[in-house]
């Protein structure tokens, strides 16, 4: 049997919002315009799996899919930082655009029924997390309380900081928003500090508890003893893990850290398996 | 009974395939270096059928083209037309290549089929009958005995020639692909052909895999970093080498979106837009490209990734390439005692 379909040919999307998140960040919203295609994805995805988003005639880009599962429409965020996303921050509604995926693995949220959830992230990484966020607050009675550590540099770099005080207002949702020292504006309500230090001070109890720490290596890097010294085994530590990828189909061979292919293996990873690869990320 | 042909009745059936398909077979260019190359009906009498030829290049470029269109696309006001590429449906015909070349094949299948079939390389691969020649002599950079081949290894080849006095050949018809594509061509006769004895194996390439996975940082890849220039060269000639960029050609209105052969040797394979390199510097690219060939893909799909053709090494200007990498890496084998448990664990999500 040979296959006919191209698995490299993405599904034409339209553009439904763009919102600006900071200085250099947006959010969009697109719309699958074959319904069989949406049917399809709506079917597949999972919080924590990626897809490939295109400007044609620029190229195509990986980002995660910022939205939950119960979303008609695919959602993700970007920072401005190369030549597609340059061209991804001119799109407008009504433009046409193309999307790939969902590709990859996923949170384990059936797993975490019945825990307390811990969510630690900073600056960009806040999409990753927050459809992670959004699948559970959507099912609040399954999970126990839900901790929200996010940080960035200052004020106007908070990811989706509208949402931040949204979420707090859940039952058993505690939000700790925190700018590094010297970004808090007057009116900043929130924390001062570093985010592995803030949330050191938070009071959250490790026990029964998993945590998702998506950030900058450095914000992980000093994260992590903090979440081990609260009593969390590397097993319930999870992390998305980024590496540079052009097919997300486990072809092109450049996301491997080791034997792990990080679009198809990953890209979620517990502590305890991320201590079991090479350094190649 | 074995059945021959003649050369001119090999070129006949070159030129008569040449007509409704494509035929590659190696082709001297002007410089007097040889490549695989696609060859014209009425170029037939340039072929070069000879068991002791090593070819610049590999056959992987009918298979798994430099270039290649994957769709192209058209702006139509707010809306954009995509329209897929067409199915590769032309018969071809790959002539005279080392058995080391064709053997490259069934090892890259599964790479373009786990979970997502790429469609691009295996309807090529479909429509492809591969004609090998039985090595007729080894050269210094052959290895293809310590990576579990031969000079008559007939893996991914539909027929193997074996060359006779005259301008003769044995042909071993393999697969139903090479009796159709010999069929009454050939005569019975009683003359059998032979290959070389090929290298000597040295090499303990299970070693060599309990190596790579123990010892991610070591000293030797910053002594082959040294060497190395970078250029990619050896990637673009190994016929194992797949590793693939996914660019857009055109302008905003139209254009095509095109797969590229691109290099693990190159800083920018693994660049972040961040400024963050995971593979910083050319041991750790070096590295990745031994590691891959020798303990990542035999783990995944169980094969080596590595013919032991022998191009890389040919071609490089640092006098680097599989082989003599190997060798240093065996004898950094030899001297570890105690056998080091793997390292790198398979990642299994945990159940």
């Amino acid at each position: 049997m040979q296959a006919q379909e191209n698995i490299y040919q993405p599904s034409r999307m339209t553009v439904e919002s763009v919102v600006q998140q900071t200085k250099d960040v947006k959010s969009v919203k697109i719309a699958f315009i074959d319904p069989e295609e949406q049917k399809k994805y709506k079917s597949a995805f999972r919080v924590g799996q990626f897809g490939l988003y295109s400007v044609f005639g620029v190229g195509e880009s990986v980002f995660n899919i910022c939205c939950s599962t119960s979303s008609d429409v695919v959602e993700f965020c970007f920072r401005r930082t190369g030549r597609v996303t340059d061209a991804l921050w001119r799109v407008e509604p009504g433009d046409v655009i193309g999307f790939r995926g969902p590709y990859g693995n996923s949170y384990p949220m059936e797993k975490w029924e019945g825990k307390n959830l811990i969510f630690v992230g900073g600056g960009i990484a806040m999409p990753p997390i927050r459809c992670a966020i959004l699948e559970a607050l959507e099912h609040r009675e399954k999970y126990g309380k839900i901790t929200v550590v996010y940080g960035a540099k200052s004020v106007g770099e908070l990811v989706f900081r509208d949402e931040l005080d949204q979420w707090a207002q859940y039952p058993n949702v505690e939000v700790v928003k925190t700018v590094d020292p010297g970004g808090e504006t007057p009116d900043w309500n929130g924390r001062v500090g570093f985010v592995p230090t803030v949330l050191g001070e938070a009071g959250i109890s490790g026990a029964n508890a998993v945590a998702l720490v998506v950030g900058p290596p450095i914000m992980i890097k000093f994260s992590l003893p903090v979440l081990q010294k609260l009593g969390i085994p590397d097993e319930a530590i999870y992390t998305s893990l980024e590496n540079r990828m052009k097919c997300g189909l486990g072809k092109c061979g450049r996301c491997n850290c080791g034997h792990i292919y990080v679009c198809k293996e990953g890209p979620v990873f517990t502590q305890a398996q991320i201590a079991r690869m090479p350094e190649d990320f | 009974m074995s059945q021959v042909i003649s050369l001119a009745d090999i070129r006949r059936l070159a030129a008569d395939f040449a007509q409704s398909g494509i035929v590659a077979a190696p082709l001297p260019t002007d410089s007097g270096k040889v490549f695989y190359q696609k060859v014209a009906a009425e170029e037939v009498q340039n072929i070069v059928l000879d068991g002791s030829l090593k070819c610049v290049n590999s056959i992987k470029e009918f298979l798994f083209p430099r270039h290649e269109v994957l769709y192209t696309f058209l702006r139509k006001g707010n809306d954009v037309e995509l329209t897929d590429a067409p199915v590769f449906d032309t018969p071809q015909l790959i002539l005279g290549c080392r058995p080391c070349e064709s053997a490259s094949l069934p090892i890259l299948d599964p790479v373009f089929a786990w979970d997502f079939n790429d469609r691009f390389f295996q309807s090529r691969r479909a429509m492809t009958t591969v004609v090998s020649i039985a090595c007729q002599k080894a050269d210094s950079d052959c290895f293809c005995t310590d990576v579990g081949g031969s000079p008559e290894n007939t893996s991914g080849a539909d027929a193997i020639l074996y060359p006779l006095d005259g301008d003769r050949f044995e042909v071993r018809l393999l697969t139903e692909k090479g009796k159709v594509l010999f069929a009454g061509k050939t005569t019975e006769s009683s003359d059998v052909g032979h290959a070389c004895e090929g290298p000597k194996a040295t090499l303990d390439t299970a070693k060599i895999t309990r190596w790579l996975n123990s010892h991610f940082n070591d000293p030797l890849w910053s002594e082959l970093a040294h060497q190395c220039v970078g250029c990619g060269a050896c990637t673009s000639v190994c016929p194992t080498c797949h590793c693939f960029d996914i660019v857009d050609e055109g302008s905003y209105q139209k254009g095509r979106r095109v797969k590229n052969w691109d290099y693990c040797q190159s800083a920018l394979f693994t660049l972040h837009a961040s400024g963050h390199n995971p593979r910083p510097d050319q041991g750790a690219r070096q590295r990745q490209r031994i590691t891959h060939k020798f303990a990542i893909y035999p783990e995944k799909f169980g094969a080596i990734l590595c013919t032991g053709c022998g191009n890389c090494s040919r071609l490089c200007s640092a006098a680097l390439g599989i082989k003599p990498a190997l060798e240093k890496i065996s004898s950094e084998a030899a001297e570890d005692l105690m056998p080091v448990p793997p390292l790198w664990v398979r990642n299994t999500q945990d159940k």
